[in-house]
């Protein structure tokens, strides 16, 4: 379900979303890493003043000798030169010896651990009453007597920096955020417009000109293969629609004929009163082109039954050779009226299919290629297998050769080579589309070739 | 004989009454399920022609309820459009032949007399005479006025079957199917080839024809004469 909310979530939001997420986390990444690194600047900054006081003070106290009270006023100087740098000296016990001026709010701090050697990681911050201040503590050792130096200075300045300089960063990257993410959306949306172009020239395509092609030549490359394909779509429907739209008008003319001539002739027989011959006559007449009509119907009801998949076959083991032999015996007698051979080669192989509907495709195909066989020659039936699983059986005759024009539609329905043969007693054209239609269903194919002495239709079916 | 026929369309129904009846039979015509059903268990028949689809009591139900009281009429039904699984549940119920709707009369009449036919099939002599022609069935020998006939294995065959069923008109679905075994119908005139080169061997060199071509139906095997005589 999940999966299918999200490929239906628009292409523009989708794209925006990933965008936006990448844009965002990367300015956000780069503010904290400046605003990191200003802050260690400072830091390191402030560390090396502290360290320096703490030096000072310290050749002070060796210098004094312990005694405190000359020590006043040389402590003063310590720090001379270091603006905002303040300091205070306790004594082993605790006890405070000496503050520099300005720097009460040292006196706020009690227990400070103090440490021997000093390191930038002993820096400390501290938050008192009247602002943010920056320390180091260190145990410092002359002759003998241990003090604790601890210098400070006041931060409140480097914060207000810090903090203008965060909400500065912030208000910037928000604009490039809002740039950039901009500049996406304008991207996307100018991306699509050539989606929106190709949507608009298939809605225009109606079912009267799918002869309409896609114009390639204004679509970027990565859309180019769906218009290939949806061209390629419409040169099939349009050879479908095509093919239908002769069907239908082949039907209507195939059923008129008949109609006319029965409608025309019991016309001409009421007209006036006739022998029970002539009316028995028309009966029969009339009986003959009712019999072509339940045909050629019946025969147009199988194949719209084998489109719908409708028709299933029966599977049996079906025996090639003997198959076609027993064909041959149904042809003998017409195969020698029109001095026509019939002759069988190939090895005996065995399939499975449904065998009334094999033997229907294989009469149709060897009536037709007795049809247009010239007398005196033979026809072949060549049984041969191809591949492991497939069997391939041609039907070979000599005579007048194809066209490659009509080659391509002899399986077309009511489609007749030779127009002029449709008004005779042959069947209406349907009997290779139904050969077609039964080696379609058994998962084979068939397939006409034609050169100029014989003419091929080979079947290809699995075995 | 006596055939009754259960079929609800009026059309149909009479036709084949009608049909029937012409060829010399009595028929009886019920037009529901309810009253075939009382017919069939009450009276005797030679044959019953079913439609199966019928709009109270189906066919299937009649056929049933005859088999269960024993009766061994045949039965030949009328199924529509070519469902594979009505044709298997009416021979498995005990039918005796079936019909595919719509059908051509002269199919439904081959196919009712060779129902009745068959428990009279071993009749046929294995030496047969018609007219002047003599056939010896085992042997496969034919001779016509005293002069032999070779005829092909299938030829034989045709003749065989028209001899078996003398008089009566054989449709070509019929004969393609009986002879050759093939169940459809074929866009060339095939049957009408081999019944004319069985004819130019029998029939050509005799003013006596025995086979006779019927408009618009098929072919009849008769030695009319003597069937002119019977009247």
């Amino acid at each position: 379900m999940n999966s299918y909310k999200l490929s239906t979530l628009s292409l523009t939001l989708r794209l925006m979303i990933f965008a936006g997420s990448a844009i965002g986390l990367s300015l956000i990444i780069s503010v904290v890493l400046v605003q990191e690194s200003v802050k260690n600047h400072f830091a390191e900054q402030d560390f090396g003043e502290l360290l320096v006081v703490t030096g000072s003070v310290e050749r002070w106290l060796d210098s004094i000798d312990g005694n405190m009270r000359l020590a006043q006023d040389a402590l003063s100087n310590a720090v001379s030169g270091h603006h905002g740098v303040y300091f205070r000296v306790d004594a082993d016990s605790g006890e405070q010896l000496f503050l520099s001026q300005g720097g009460d709010f040292l006196s706020q701090l009690n227990h400070v651990d103090a440490a021997k050697s000093t390191n930038k990681t002993q820096l400390k911050n501290w938050q008192l009453d009247d602002g943010f201040y920056r320390g180091l503590a260190t145990e410092v050792s002359v002759d003998g007597q241990s003090y604790r130096v601890i210098a400070a200075m006041d931060m409140s300045f480097h914060k207000q920096f810090l903090d203008k300089f965060t909400i500065k960063m912030w208000l910037m990257m928000l604009a490039i955020g809002v740039i950039t993410i901009g500049a996406t959306w304008l991207g996307i949306y100018q991306g699509y417009r050539p989606l929106k172009m190709l949507s608009k020239q298939i809605r225009n395509i109606q079912t009267h000109q799918l002869d309409e092609r896609l114009n390639l030549d204004i679509l970027p490359k990565e859309l180019r293969n769906l218009a290939i394909s949806f061209n390629e779509m419409l040169q099939h429907l349009e050879g479908d629609f095509e093919r239908l739209s002769n069907f239908s008008a082949d039907i209507a003319h195939e059923l008129r004929t008949p109609l006319t001539n029965i409608i025309t002739q019991t016309q001409v027989g009421l007209a006036q009163t006739r022998s029970l011959n002539e009316y028995q006559e028309l009966l029969y007449s009339n009986l003959e082109e009712q019999e072509r009509l339940a045909k050629m119907v019946s025969e147009m009801l199988w194949l719209a039954q084998s489109d719908n998949n409708l028709i299933k076959p029966v599977f049996n083991v079906i025996d090639l050779n003997s198959e076609v032999n027993e064909l041959f015996e149904f042809f003998d007698a017409l195969a020698t009226e029109h001095q026509i051979n019939l002759v069988l080669i190939g090895e005996k192989i065995s399939m499975h299919a449904d065998r009334a509907l094999l033997r229907r495709a294989f009469s149709n195909l060897l009536s037709n290629a007795i049809r247009h066989t010239p007398p005196g020659s033979t026809i072949q039936v060549v049984i041969s297998q191809r591949e492991k699983k497939c069997v391939e059986i041609d039907f070979i005759n000599p005579g007048k050769p194809i066209s490659s024009h009509h080659l391509s539609r002899v399986f077309d329905r009511f489609y007749q080579v030779d127009k002029s043969r449709s008004s005779d007693s042959q069947g209406a054209g349907l009997g290779l589309a139904i050969t077609k239609a039964i080696i379609d269903t058994h998962g084979g194919q068939i397939t006409v070739a034609s050169d100029s002495v014989h003419t091929v239709f080979t079947v290809r079916m699995p075995v | 004989m006596r055939i009754l026929v259960v079929e609800d369309e009026q059309k149909t129904g009479n036709y084949i009454k009608q049909g029937l009846t012409e060829a010399g039979f009595l028929v009886t015509l019920s037009s529901n399920g309810l009253d075939g059903h009382h017919h069939a268990m009450t009276e005797s028949f030679d044959l019953i022609i079913l439609d199966v689809m019928l709009p109270d009591v189906d066919g299937w139900k009649i056929l049933r309820s005859l088999r269960e009281a024993g009766k061994q009429t045949s039965v030949l039904f009328l199924t529509a459009r070519d469902s594979i699984t009505d044709r298997v549940k009416g021979l498995e119920l005990g039918a005796d032949d079936y019909l595919i709707k719509p059908f051509v009369f002269v199919e439904l009449l081959a196919r009712v007399r060779n129902l009745l036919r068959r428990g009279s099939l071993s009749n046929v002599s294995e030496q047969v005479k018609i007219a002047d022609l003599l056939v010896d069935i085992p042997s496969r020998k034919v001779s016509r006025a005293g002069k032999r006939v070779s005829l092909s294995q299938k030829e034989f065959l045709l003749l065989e079957l028209f001899i078996r069923r003398q008089g009566e008109v054989l449709p070509r679905s019929l004969i393609a199917s009986e002879v050759w075994d093939m169940n459809f119908d074929s866009d060339t005139n095939v049957i009408d080839v081999a019944v004319r080169r069985l004819r130019a061997k029998i029939d050509d060199d005799h003013d006596h024809k025995l086979i006779h071509t019927i408009r618009g139906m098929g072919y009849k095997f008769e030695d009319e004469i003597e069937a002119d005589e019977q009247l």
